[in-house]
């Protein structure tokens, strides 16, 4: 059977898909960091709501 | 090795844990302090803590070791340590745990079951499975570690023991989850500096990653023979090729990998890392360095555990063996202290065997710092019907903690039968008496107290069964022979079954059965902010 970098398909797969495993988790980290805006800032929508209500209230 | 230079090296190594202990001392105030590190900790050191506790001494060279008798194959649990122990658990456990565990204030996975479904006899009963079984985990760590420094230093063993309990048991009962946490930094790092020398010094002897696969593939049966490797006949494909489906070693690898592989996402001394996070985009920004951390650790170890052959081979070194009960046998946990002794300099093997004790150290506070929570707040504050104040509940937690120290200290001199039977049911027993109520209770709103109680006893009482009855490696110890004959069955852990009958039993329970009105009102505001 022919060999990649020495492993069966099977070894293979599993050698190529924890790097890729890995490259997921960092991809991850990367766009969360960089490119959608922080959970933490979203304001709760309960809490908008509020606000809103608040404002009529006045 | 020199005794001096060893003695000098523990001063040192131990020295940064107990300031760090002072330090996470002086800035415990409250419950939320020692338990949970004050829900303070950032990305970094959330990783760090996550992985040190995951990876034990075990892991680095038993799973090497493994490697080395089934071959590559064993990548497989890599990936799903990294996809599913990393990736899966902190995406889709780690924020709503976080949450709802705020929404809850519960400070251990007991906790949060106790306090979500309304049930302090469910959070006193979990508990004390945890620290029961935790203690003999524990107790198997130190073994190993102790074990492998009698042999490289030449110190009697029960010294080895008492040392590193005592250290380990300072650091942690002092300055609770931040002095734990920090140190898991520090440990994270010396074991990241061991195994990137290691893997790398492997590689480079073997001329680089296909040369060396090549050569591993390589390798004829014969010739695995002739340095009595076990990969003669457990790898019977090659030690780069996947085992024949449903072969002996087929079944070997693949119990390895779910019950280990799936089995991390119940572990309680990992879940309570998700409650220490100061938000969400700390967690968010673990899963990064979880990942690298992960790959270095267990990647490389699987990697290099076959590529031992080789060197074993080209060397003339024999596979190393011991003996049990008078009989010659494999002895896979020597393999890479063998190579490292035989192959590399002198001031690496130093380098290593703190890399091993550092893993060793961190996977054991964490178990310490888990298994005192779960017995002296989870058992004891809630069996005695008063409420205690912060210090108070500190102070018995530290009591009971200190009382898991002494327990394991003596289990550890005195290793007796039970103790390596439930190590060995450690991770399938966690995985199935908690899995199912705690990914329900994070997903499923109508999950109820009855569905967790049934799901969570039938698939610890399941476990316990097979692990008696059936499972290859434990029932004839305890039975004499499996009462399945059949390797296919007998060689399949737990989980493969008492996962999914967890789960059944416990949906179907949740459905049978209706919350009562107190419980929908915690159901509603433990969602509250998911």
């Amino acid at each position: 059977m022919d060999l990649i970098i020495g492993m069966d398909l099977g070894v293979f797969i599993a050698w190529i898909g924890t790097l890729l495993a890995a490259i997921l988790c960092v991809l991850y980290g990367l766009y969360y960091q960089f490119i959608k805006k922080s959970d933490e800032k979203k304001r709760p929508a309960k809490s908008k709501r509020q606000d809103k209500k608040h404002k009529e209230d006045r | 090795m020199d005794i001096l230079l060893f003695v000098i090296s523990i001063v040192l190594f131990s020295s940064v844990f107990i300031f760090l202990g002072y330090l996470g001392y002086k800035k415990t105030k409250t419950a939320e302090d020692y338990f949970v590190a004050g829900r303070t900790m950032g990305p970094l050191v959330i990783a760090f803590s996550y992985g040190a506790t995951f990876i034990s001494a075990v892991a680095l060279i038993g799973f090497s070791g493994i490697a080395s008798v089934y071959g590559h194959s064993i990548l497989w649990l890599a990936f799903l340590n990294i996809f599913v122990g990393i990736f899966i658990a902190f995406v889709f456990y780690g924020f709503r745990t976080r949450k709802m565990g705020l929404s809850l204030k519960a400070m251990t996975l007991p906790e949060l079951l106790g306090n979500r479904f309304n049930s302090v006899k469910l959070q006193q009963v979990s508990g004390l499975i945890i620290g029961v079984f935790m203690v003999a985990y524990t107790s198997a760590v130190f073994l190993a570690i102790s074990s492998l420094f009698q042999v490289t230093f030449g110190i009697p063993y029960w010294i080895c023991v008492v040392i590193f309990t005592l250290i380990v048991g300072v650091y942690l009962i002092v300055g609770g989850l931040y002095a734990v946490m920090w140190t898991h930094a520090v440990q994270g790092i010396v074991m990241l500096i061991g195994m990137i020398i290691l893997t790398v010094g492997i590689y480079a002897m073997l001329g680089g990653i296909g040369p060396a696969h090549e050569a591993a593939a390589g390798l004829t049966t014969e010739m695995l023979k002739s340095i009595g490797s076990p990969a003669a006949t457990q790898a019977p494909n090659g030690l780069t090729s996947m085992p024949p489906f449903l072969s002996q070693p087929f079944m070997m690898v693949l119990t390895l990998i779910f019950g280990v592989g799936i089995g991390v996402l119940a572990q309680p001394q990992l879940i309570v890392r998700y409650l220490t996070a100061k938000n969400e985009k700390a967690l968010r920004l673990a899963i990064p360095y979880g990942g690298i951390f992960i790959l270095i650790m267990t990647f490389t170890a699987f990697s290099i555990g076959p590529l031992c052959n080789v060197l074993m081979y080209q060397n003339n070194i024999m596979y190393p063996t011991k003996l049990v009960a008078g009989v010659v046998t494999a002895n896979p946990d020597a393999v890479i202290p063998t190579i490292i002794n035989a192959l590399f300099p002198t001031w690496f093997i130093l380098i290593f065997l703190f890399a091993i004790l550092a893993a060793a150290m961190s996977t054991a506070a964490a178990l310490f710092h888990t298994a005192g929570a779960a017995i002296g707040r989870d058992v004891y504050e809630k069996s005695v019907k008063k409420k205690f104040s912060p210090e108070k509940s500190i102070f018995i937690t530290r009591i009971a903690t200190f009382a898991i120290v002494i327990a394991t200290l003596i289990i550890t001199l005195n290793p007796f039968d039970v103790v390596a039977y439930m190590t060995a049911f450690f991770f399938g027993l966690m995985a199935c008496t908690f899995l199912a109520p705690y990914t329900l209770m994070l997903y499923w709103k109508k999950t109820n107290r009855t569905g967790v109680w049934i799901g969570m006893l039938g698939g610890f009482l399941f476990t316990m069964a097979w692990y008696i009855l059936i499972y290859f490696k434990t029932a004839p110890k305890i039975i004499g022979a499996p009462l399945i004959g059949n390797y296919i069955i007998n060689m399949l852990d737990p989980i493969f079954i008492g996962l999914p009958l967890s789960f059944l039993l416990t949906i179907l329970f949740s459905i049978i059965m209706k919350q009562d009105k107190e419980e929908e009102t915690i159901m509603k505001k433990s969602f509250e902010n998911i």
